[in-house]
């Protein structure tokens, strides 16, 4: 007990969110109907984000699909969080965690579709994969001569054969994975771990540029003015019929699912597909 | 160039969800059209340039070494270390020495910071105006930067100086600076003594090829191009950049007819 107390101590935030998984886990998966109470409880879907939940794009990535999928994703987070929260400091983790989860969240929000129901937090944990990376990069005598290691060799092993798994596993979202993965890196490669010596004009133009993209998506996952569900939600609360006929067209346009096309009067949507969670 | 193109496309790929937003106030049908108008261009101009890059690789073969060039290239930027450029300008705050602006000069020109190599080259020479080694690393520093003819009247002076300086790479870049000023005679001039003084190589007798062809001499531009096209020997692997001076020199002799 000493022992955990301890190791807690030293990595206070990875500690934390390991609580988190835990203490949310029990909570859902004592439930009778876990998947509503994982709706209940943070899981994301792209329309429910684009609907004005934005919360979720966070709080799954404290949520598991199984008893499984937590282990997995605990273990990972153990194995990987104290080293890179004694590396970075505690804020700086807690940073990385959120912003890589968010990064992961607006990948699926991207790409996925916006039924597709998205839990777990193998994309922070790839975001700290990402982070790792960066740091070696950053910490070596250049950006590539970390590659004559073999710890930093194995761990871009490690995120391929991952990347790998995840693109053989149909209920995994190798989406959010990479979102993460890019997210972490680039985070720490231009925000945590900028390099030695004063930045030059080109490197503040990227970053902020970066910067720019990172905040730009997040609002287009809030506000995807050009998908069928966003439009046929603005069409349904709209009262202008001009406008309305507009939206309901527009949505049309771009890509309505036809099985499940609802009636403009009632703007009932289509059949979610399944949820995806992470490893 | 590549790195401010880097710079704008992501700025650009920034700035789409806030074009597509400001069209949607004004109509959705045309916000959702121009996305798709923007995806099938995408994806028309990707197919489109893979195409080209796959006939390009079977049938150009400056695109082979190109990409290897641009590959070596990328590896040495990632390579490059700005610490000991960083090290030497902090040396220099305590005692200003000739050596010590040079070998700032030096790191700033291998890291294509060319301002600052200028800069400190000239102060270095100023200091001490007899050196070559620094009068030639300020001539290849005025050649980055395009100002040609400073450049050559630096080369020039290495050349009087020392006229084997680096292996003879001075008296080389003296004559690439005379063709690309427009000298072809004095570029030929050159470019033959450095062959005879120094063996040349692909590098070399392609430009050499290009004074000739410039100067009306097509025998001498065809035996340039047919030794700057010749392949390497068994066990010898060119280059990056002379691999693409040999490709180059290929598809000059194509066009030229003088065969494959």
């Amino acid at each position: 007990m000493n022992e955990l107390l301890r190791r807690a101590n030293a990595a206070p935030v990875t500690f934390l969110c390991a609580l988190a998984y835990v203490t949310v886990a029990v909570l859902t998966f004592a439930d009778t109907e876990p998947a509503i109470k994982l709706q209940n409880a943070g899981l994301m879907t792209p329309a429910l984000v684009a609907s004005g939940e934005s919360w979720r794009l966070l709080t799954h990535a404290f949520l598991h699909g199984g008893i499984v999928h937590l282990l997995f994703n605990l273990s990972a987070l153990m194995w990987i969080g104290p080293m890179l929260e004694h590396s970075l400091g505690s804020v700086r983790f807690a940073v990385l965690y959120a912003v890589t989860a968010v990064g992961a969240g607006v990948a699926v929000c991207l790409w996925a579709d916006p039924r597709q129901a998205v839990v777990g937090g193998s994309g922070a944990l790839f975001g700290m994969m990402g982070a790792a990376v960066a740091m070696n990069m950053r910490g070596g005598r250049d950006l590539l001569s970390f590659l004559d290691f073999q710890g930093p060799r194995q761990l871009l092993s490690l995120i391929a054969v991952n990347l790998v798994i995840g693109w053989l596993l149909p209920m995994v979202s190798n989406t959010a994975h990479i979102g993460g993965l890019l997210t972490g890196f680039l985070l720490t490669f231009f925000g945590f771990d900028p390099g030695r010596g004063p930045a030059t004009a080109f490197t503040r133009a990227l970053r902020a540029g970066v910067a720019a993209l990172f905040v730009s998506l997040c609002c287009w996952c809030l506000w995807p003015v050009t998908r069928w569900d966003w439009l046929l939600r603005a069409a349904t609360t709209t009262a202008e019929p001009a406008r309305q006929q507009l939206l309901f067209e527009a949505a049309q346009r771009s890509g309505l699912p036809a099985p499940g096309r609802p009636d403009p009067d009632q703007g009932t949507e289509p059949d979610p597909p399944p949820p995806r969670r992470g490893r | 160039m590549f790195r401010w193109t880097l710079v704008a496309a992501v700025w650009a790929v920034a700035l789409w969800p806030l074009v597509l937003f400001l069209v949607y106030l004004g109509s959705p049908v045309a916000a959702v059209q121009l996305r798709q108008q923007a995806a099938s261009w995408l994806q028309t101009a990707a197919l489109a340039g893979a195409a080209l890059l796959v006939i390009g690789l079977l049938l150009y073969p400056p695109v082979a070494a190109g990409l290897r060039l641009l590959g070596a290239r990328v590896l040495a930027a990632l390579r490059a270390d700005r610490g000991p450029l960083l090290r030497a300008l902090g040396e220099l705050r305590h005692v200003e020495t000739a050596a010590r602006h040079g070998e700032v000069g030096r790191l700033a020109l291998q890291r294509r910071e060319l301002p600052l190599a200028i800069a400190h080259l000239s102060r270095a020479l100023e200091l001490e105006p007899e050196n070559p080694g620094l009068r030639y690393q300020l001539g290849m520093a005025l050649l980055a930067a395009g100002r040609m003819r400073e450049a050559a009247g630096c080369l020039q002076q290495v050349v009087a100086a020392d006229p084997g300086h680096a292996f003879g790479e001075a008296l080389l870049q003296l004559g690439r600076v005379h063709l690309l000023l427009g000298d072809d005679q004095g570029a030929v001039a050159l470019l033959r003594r450095h062959a005879l003084e120094h063996g040349g190589s692909r590098r070399s007798h392609f430009w050499l090829a290009s004074a000739c062809r410039a100067a009306a001499d097509p025998d001498g531009a065809r035996a340039a191009l047919q030794y700057a096209a010749s392949p390497p020997a068994k066990n010898q692997r060119l280059t990056p950049e002379e691999g693409l001076y040999r490709a180059r020199a290929r598809v000059a002799l194509w066009r030229t007819g003088a065969g494959k």
